[in-house]
């Protein structure tokens, strides 16, 4: 009942492997930029409010509770598309740490810095781009960061719905529990999964260097 | 399109000549916050003389910092007016105002992610001044306060101790060569040694400005040691009276002025009588070891030399000669002259 050893499987279904993770790959930043677009836009509009900041994030916080295989169901009934079922769904999943910590990030400054800075004449525009955007860069980032490797979780739980990505390893693997592959193709889900989000985490450490200036590190 | 000034040359054009002040008058100036029975600030009328530092001083929330607030528009007055050289300053667009008002709070403020020379060149910047003006302006603002520019242009706002941060504070507000500045508990964060130092450098550096400074504190003394004019507020920011330090201390208008100046008034209008005021002695043979006194010393120094050294009298020398002495007597007589011989709770 032992099927082929790792590598000798690995190297068989290497063509398929590549293909899936570089999918994997591709569809997560897909849905990460949606989830920034919308976390972003809603942080920029809610953080000068006292309630609102509040109030969105604690509705993204009771959708993100929300089980994955449940809501992929859901939704794919509505649109019957696996592909307008997947990025939607894993990219609200991503929503909940970018919008807020974009709305945190916002709201740091200091406020003798936005009171010094409004008293010689900085305007409301060059006072969101010049001064709160670039302090609340970091812990943006981190928001993105975080948001990423949820969305590279949970677009494998995505193949449910869709053959797409690498979760279909894993999900071919529960179905055929007990046949020979099974433990190489749950290997495989594992490995690659994991591989793709280091990789992300890899480039977040590297835009992070980059981007942040020398005054704000921490 | 001509973008509206305070004073024509605010834009700048030379680094060597800076723009003197003009005067600020507040008529009828109110502020009155919904939902509160008795207004922040109660129809203020006050005449703010070009070149001058007018100390707001009074208790915490008396509305001297919203009365100064009001004048750069950082809270928009319920009623009345502010002039600035004439001119009403809800006329002018609020981001132009602001530009041409030097703004120092005590939190200082600098933004965390620029370097000290973009923090100081922020206004110079807005205002659209050239790379080139805007590098030497800024080393020239870092000289004037006593940073070496190759030292800390390129440094962080983090890397540098409070007293260091609050200089860069004062230059940046002075970037831009603005007529007015507006100073809200500037030197209230830091420690008393520094605060001193820069109090005096402060006071020196204005005697080139000659800018129209308000300067708002809770700190008597420090209205002494700074104001040409100390306004001293009750609440409402009512003037409960508007003069020089020397005529506050001789004759507080009432009880509030005169438990604001506190303890020690006689000894504190010393500060303001030179050791010239009072006729000299002639130099006796008692001087105590090696203290002596320059005529442009205060009496207050003369009489603390005195008081340390256990003496009676303190030769006074200029440029090497002794001129003469005083003496304890002397020093008291004056006091008794000045005093008038009444205190507080005689309002005239």
């Amino acid at each position: 009942m032992t099927g082929l050893p790792f590598p000798e499987w690995l190297s068989q279904n290497l063509a398929d492997v590549i293909f899936r993770t570089q999918q994997h790959f591709l569809l997560s930043i897909y849905c990460v930029a949606l989830a920034a677009a919308v976390g972003l836009t809603l942080a920029l509009l809610t953080y000068r409010s006292v309630t609102l900041p509040n109030a969105s994030i604690a509705v993204i916080a009771v959708a993100f509770t929300i089980p994955s295989v449940a809501l992929f169901g859901f939704v794919y009934s509505i649109t019957g598309n696996a592909l307008l079922t997947f990025i939607p769904v894993v990219s609200m999943y991503g929503l909940l740490p970018i919008t807020r910590n974009a709305i945190v990030g916002l709201q740091s400054a200091d406020p003798g810095v936005i009171d010094a800075a409004r008293g010689m004449g900085v305007g409301s525009f060059r006072m969101l781009w010049q001064i709160r955007f670039p302090i609340a860069w970091p812990v943006i980032l981190a928001g993105l960061r975080v948001s990423t490797q949820l969305t590279v979780g949970i677009l494998a739980i995505g193949a449910f719905i869709g053959d797409f990505g690498l979760g279909i390893f894993g999900f071919n693997a529960l179905n055929n529990l007990g046949s020979v592959n099974t433990g190489n193709q749950a290997l495989a889900c594992v490995i690659f999964v994991a591989a793709v989000a280091l990789v992300f985490d890899g480039i977040f450490v590297v835009i992070r260097r980059l981007t942040t200036p020398r005054g704000a590190r921490v | 399109m001509s973008e509206q000034t305070i004073a024509e040359p605010a834009v700048g054009t030379s680094t060597s000549e800076p723009t003197y002040g003009v005067p600020i008058s507040l008529k009828k100036l109110t502020k009155r916050y919904p939902g509160t029975k008795r207004a922040a600030v109660d129809a203020v009328d006050m005449e703010i003389p070009a070149g001058e530092i007018v100390v707001f001083v009074g208790p915490s929330g008396c509305g001297k910092t919203t009365t100064m607030r009001m004048i750069n528009r950082m809270i928009t007055p319920s009623d009345g007016v502010v002039e600035i050289d004439g001119k009403d300053v809800a006329s002018l667009n609020d981001t132009t105002l602001r530009r041409q008002i030097g703004y120092v709070i005590q939190q200082i403020g600098l933004i965390p992610h620029l370097t000290i020379a973009s923090n100081v060149a922020l206004v110079p910047k807005l205002l659209g001044w050239d790379k080139k003006r805007i590098k030497t302006r800024v080393d020239e603002m870092l000289t004037v306060v006593g940073l070496d520019p190759a030292q800390y242009r390129d440094r962080y706002p983090r890397q540098l101790s409070g007293g260091q941060q609050q200089r860069v504070g004062v230059a940046r507000a002075l970037a831009a060569d603005p007529p007015i500045m507006l100073m809200d508990e500037p030197f209230g964060a830091v420690d008393p040694i520094t605060r001193g130092r820069l109090q005096e450098e402060f006071r020196s550096l204005q005697l080139t400005m000659k800018k129209t400074i308000v300067f708002v504190t809770h700190d008597f003394d420090e209205a002494l040691k700074l104001g040409d004019r100390i306004a001293v507020l009750r609440e409402g920011s009512q003037i409960a009276q508007y003069d020089t330090p020397e005529n506050i201390l001789a004759a507080p208008a009432d009880d509030f002025v005169a438990g604001f100046i506190g303890e020690g008034a006689a000894l504190k209008r010393l500060h303001f009588e030179p050791v010239s005021s009072i006729p000299l002695e002639q130099a006796t043979g008692t001087a105590a070891g090696d203290i002596s006194v320059t005529p442009t010393d205060s009496l207050h120094q003369a009489l603390d030399l005195m008081v340390g050294k256990g003496s009676t009298t303190i030769p006074v020398v200029e440029n090497g000669t002794t001129k003469g002495s005083v003496s304890v007597q002397s020093i008291l007589a004056r006091v008794g002259r000045t005093h008038g011989g009444s205190h507080a709770g005689s309002p005239s």
